[in-house]
C-alpha cells in the first residue's frame, strides 16, 4: 500500500486542497468530495479577527467529517512570526488540532515566504508541540534549516501563490528531492493545470497542495476530480519507474533485417 | 384581491410590497427597522450598504450564468420602476437609476488578473442573449469617458450596465406604495397564511411572504458574509459610472452617488462579524481607489460601514412557494441586481 504519512497520520490521497475563492460553499463542498482529498486547508486570519465563523467553517468541517478528511488550519496573511504564532495557537484551541500550515509572507507582490520569520515561527511552534507544515521557497539551505528545527513536512512553492505558472524551477525542486530524501515534500502554490501537478509528482514529491487552480476553474468540481485523478496517476507513474528518454526511436516490435541505421 | 403580509423591508420586501399593492392587493410589511430611511449603521437592510450596481456582465466573474440572466432581465424592469416612481412622486427617473455602462479597469502591471476576469466575461454572449462582451477601450476613449482616471490604466466598457441609488430608491418604494408599513416589528415565524411577531402576536393573511435577509436564519441555512464600504466626499472628481478595478488580490469598485459622493467597496469576508470596518480593509479599498483616481487624494472620508450579505450555501437566491406562503431569500451580493426578475417570477408563480 502506498501511504502518505503526515506526522504519523496515514493518508491515501496525495492531494491537499485549499478552500478560498470558490463560487460558493456548496461548490467547495462538492469539490472536496470530487477530489477525494483527505487534507483541507483553511485560512483563519480574517475569519477569527472579528466575531468568528459565520457558518462557513462549520460547513467545511461537516464535509471533512463525512469524508474522513483532516483540517489543516493555515496562517495565510501573516507577516511576522509573532502574528503567525498567535494565530496558530488560536487555531489549535478552536479546532483541536496540532497541525498548522505556517505561512509568513515577506513580500506583498510575490507573497514570497519570509525564510527568517518562518524559521523563527516554526521553531517556537514545534517547541509548543505543533506539527508544522511550513510554506517555504525552494531554497535548499532554508529547507534544511526548517528540517533541523523539527519540521517533518516541507511545502516549497512551485510558483507564487495563485499565479498558476506551474513549476518555475524544476531544477531546485529536483535538488530538494535528491538532497532531502527523508523529508515529506509537498509542492504548495503555483499549480495551474493538472499537468503541473503531475510534473511535481513525477519529480518524486510526496503530494501537492493547491487552491486557485480548482476554485477559479470554469467548473471547479470537475477540475477537483481531474486533480485527484492526475495526482494519483502521476504518483503511480513515479513508483512504477519512468523509463529514461533517448533521442532515437525504438520500435516496440523489432524490425528484422534492419539492425543498424546506415547512411 | 388578497391580504398579504410581508416579513422584511429590504430590497426584495419593498419591491414585492410595491408590485403587489399596484396589483390591488392589501399589503402589510413588517420590519425591525425604525422607518423607511437608511440608518447608516449597517444594522438594517444590506441593500442600503450595497453599491447598487446593475452589472449582470461584471458579476459573471464569480457568479453562475443564472445570476447574469436574472440580472439582464432585471435591468429594464428597474428602469420601468424608476420611471413609474418618478411620475408618481414628481421626481426624475435619474433620481433612482442611471445606465451609462460600467468600466472594468486594470493597471498595466496587473494585466494577468485582467486577462483572467475578461476570459470569464467573454463567454457572456453565449450565456445570456442580451449581454455583449466587454469592449476594450483605447487610452483616448477611456480618458474621454472618465477624465479623472490615472493615465496608463487599461479600460473596458460594459455597455448597458447601470446603477441604482439605494438611498433614494428604497424610501421611494415605500412612499409610492399603498402598503401598510409596520416598522419596529420583527417577524419571528412564518407559516402558510400566518405571521408571528417577536412580541407573540399572531396575524392571519391570505398569503405571507418571507423576504427577510439574515433574519430568516432560523428557517434557512443562511450565513452572513461581511462586506465593508467607504464613503468619500470628492467635490470636483466627477465620476459618470460605476467602475471596478481588477487586481490580483483586491476586488474594488468605485460608484458615484449624488452630492459628489463616491462609494468604494467592498470586502467579502466569510464572517458574520458586524463590528466596524478594519484598518486593513479601509486601507486596501482606499489605496486601490486612489491608485485608479489620483485626484481622490484630497477626498474626505465621510463614513465607513459594515454589513452582512445574506447567503445560502450555493450563494444563489431561493424561491419557495406553497399555498399561503412564499419564501424569497438568500440574495447575497446580488439583491439589487436580480430582485425585479425574482419578484416578478414569484408573483407569477403564486398566481397573484
Amino acid at each position: 500500500m502506498d501511504t502518505l504519512n503526515l506526522y504519523g497520520t496515514p493518508l491515501d490521497s496525495r492531494l491537499l486542497l485549499g478552500t478560498a475563492g470558490y463560487p460558493s460553499p456548496s461548490v467547495l463542498a462538492a469539490a472536496i468530495v470530487a477530489s477525494c482529498t483527505q487534507v483541507v486547508t483553511v485560512g483563519l486570519k480574517r475569519t477569527l479577527a472579528g466575531d468568528g465563523d459565520n457558518g462557513f467553517l462549520q460547513g467545511v468541517l461537516q464535509t471533512l467529517r463525512a469524508q474522513g478528511a483532516h483540517l489543516l488550519p493555515n496562517t495565510a496573511g501573516c507577516r511576522s512570526a509573532r502574528e503567525a504564532i498567535q494565530l496558530a495557537r488560536m487555531a489549535r484551541e478552536l479546532y483541536d488540532t496540532r497541525w498548522i500550515k505556517l505561512e509568513v509572507v515577506g513580500d506583498e507582490y510575490t507573497l514570497q515566504p519570509d525564510p527568517w520569520q518562518l524559521l523563527e515561527a516554526a521553531s517556537t511552534l514545534i517547541a509548543e508541540g505543533f506539527q508544522v507544515f511550513p510554506y517555504c521557497t525552494d531554497d535548499l539551505v532554508s529547507c534544511q534549516r526548517l528540517l533541523d528545527a523539527g519540521c517533518e513536512v516541507l511545502m516549497p512553492w512551485g510558483a507564487p501563490i495563485g499565479s498558476g505558472q506551474g513549476l518555475l524551477n524544476p531544477w531546485a525542486l529536483r535538488t530538494l528531492r535528491e538532497r532531502l530524501p527523508d523529508a515529506v515534500l509537498i509542492v504548495d502554490a503555483g499549480i495551474g493545470a493538472p499537468s503541473h501537478a503531475a510534473a511535481a509528482m513525477e519529480l518524486g514529491f510526496d503530494a501537492v497542495l493547491l487552491n486557485s487552480a480548482v476554485a477559479h476553474a470554469g467548473d471547479p468540481v470537475l477540475m477537483a476530480q481531474a486533480f485527484g485523478q492526475v495526482v494519483a496517476g502521476a504518483r503511480a507513474g513515479y513508483r512504477a519507474g519512468i523509463m529514461a528518454a533517448q533521442a532515437m526511436a525504438v520500435a516496440s516490435t523489432p524490425v528484422t533485417g534492419r539492425p543498424f541505421l546506415i547512411g | 384581491m388578497a391580504s398579504i403580509g410581508i416579513a422584511g423591508a429590504g430590497v426584495a420586501g419593498r419591491l414585492l410590497a410595491y408590485q403587489l399593492a399596484l396589483r390591488g392587493h392589501r399589503v402589510t410589511v413588517f420590519d425591525p427597522a425604525s422607518g423607511p430611511e437608511p440608518a447608516g449603521d449597517g444594522q438594517g437592510a444590506a441593500g442600503f450598504t450595497a453599491a447598487g450596481m446593475l452589472s449582470p456582465l461584471a458579476e459573471l466573474e464569480h457568479a453562475p450564468a443564472e445570476v447574469a440572466q436574472l440580472g439582464a432581465r432585471s435591468l429594464p424592469l428597474w428602469q420601468q420602476v424608476a420611471a413609474a416612481l418618478a411620475a408618481q412622486l414628481g421626481t426624475r427617473p435619474d433620481t433612482y437609476l442611471r445606465c451609462a455602462g460600467s468600466l472594468l479597469l486594470a493597471h498595466p502591471s496587473d494585466a494577468g488578473s485582467a486577462a483572467r476576469v475578461l476570459a470569464r466575461l467573454e463567454v457572456a454572449p453565449q450565456l445570456v442573449a442580451d449581454l455583449a462582451a466587454p469592449q476594450a477601450l483605447s487610452a483616448a476613449e477611456l480618458g474621454a469617458l472618465e477624465p479623472e482616471l490615472a493615465p496608463g490604466l487599461r479600460g473596458w466598457l460594459l455597455a448597458g450596465e447601470g446603477q441604482v441609488f439605494p438611498y433614494a430608491l428604497l424610501p421611494a418604494l415605500v412612499a409610492a406604495s399603498e402598503a401598510v408599513w409596520c416598522w419596529n416589528s420583527r417577524v419571528s415565524q412564518l407559516a402558510p397564511g400566518r405571521l408571528t411577531l417577536a412580541d407573540g402576536d399572531k396575524l392571519a393573511f391570505d398569503w405571507v411572504i418571507d423576504a427577510r435577509g439574515l433574519g430568516a436564519k432560523d428557517a434557512l441555512p443562511l450565513r452572513g458574509v461581511r462586506g465593508e464600504v467607504v464613503w468619500l466626499h470628492a467635490p470636483g472628481v466627477a465620476l459618470q459610472r460605476p467602475m471596478r478595478l481588477m487586481h490580483p488580490r483586491h476586488r474594488v469598485y468605485m460608484v458615484p452617488r449624488p452630492g459628489d459622493v463616491i462609494v468604494v467597496g467592498a470586502s467579502e469576508i466569510e464572517s458574520a462579524d458586524r463590528s466596524p470596518v478594519s484598518l486593513r480593509s479601509a486601507v486596501e479599498l482606499m489605496a486601490a481607489a486612489h491608485s485608479a483616481m489620483p485626484s481622490l487624494a484630497e477626498a474626505r472620508i465621510l463614513h465607513l460601514e459594515t454589513n452582512l450579505r445574506p447567503a445560502l450555501p450555493d450563494n444563489l437566491p431561493q424561491t419557495d412557494i406553497e399555498p399561503g406562503l412564499i419564501r424569497l431569500n438568500g440574495l447575497f451580493r446580488h439583491g439589487w441586481l436580480m430582485a425585479p426578475a425574482l419578484v416578478d417570477d414569484a408573483i407569477a408563480a403564486a398566481g397573484l
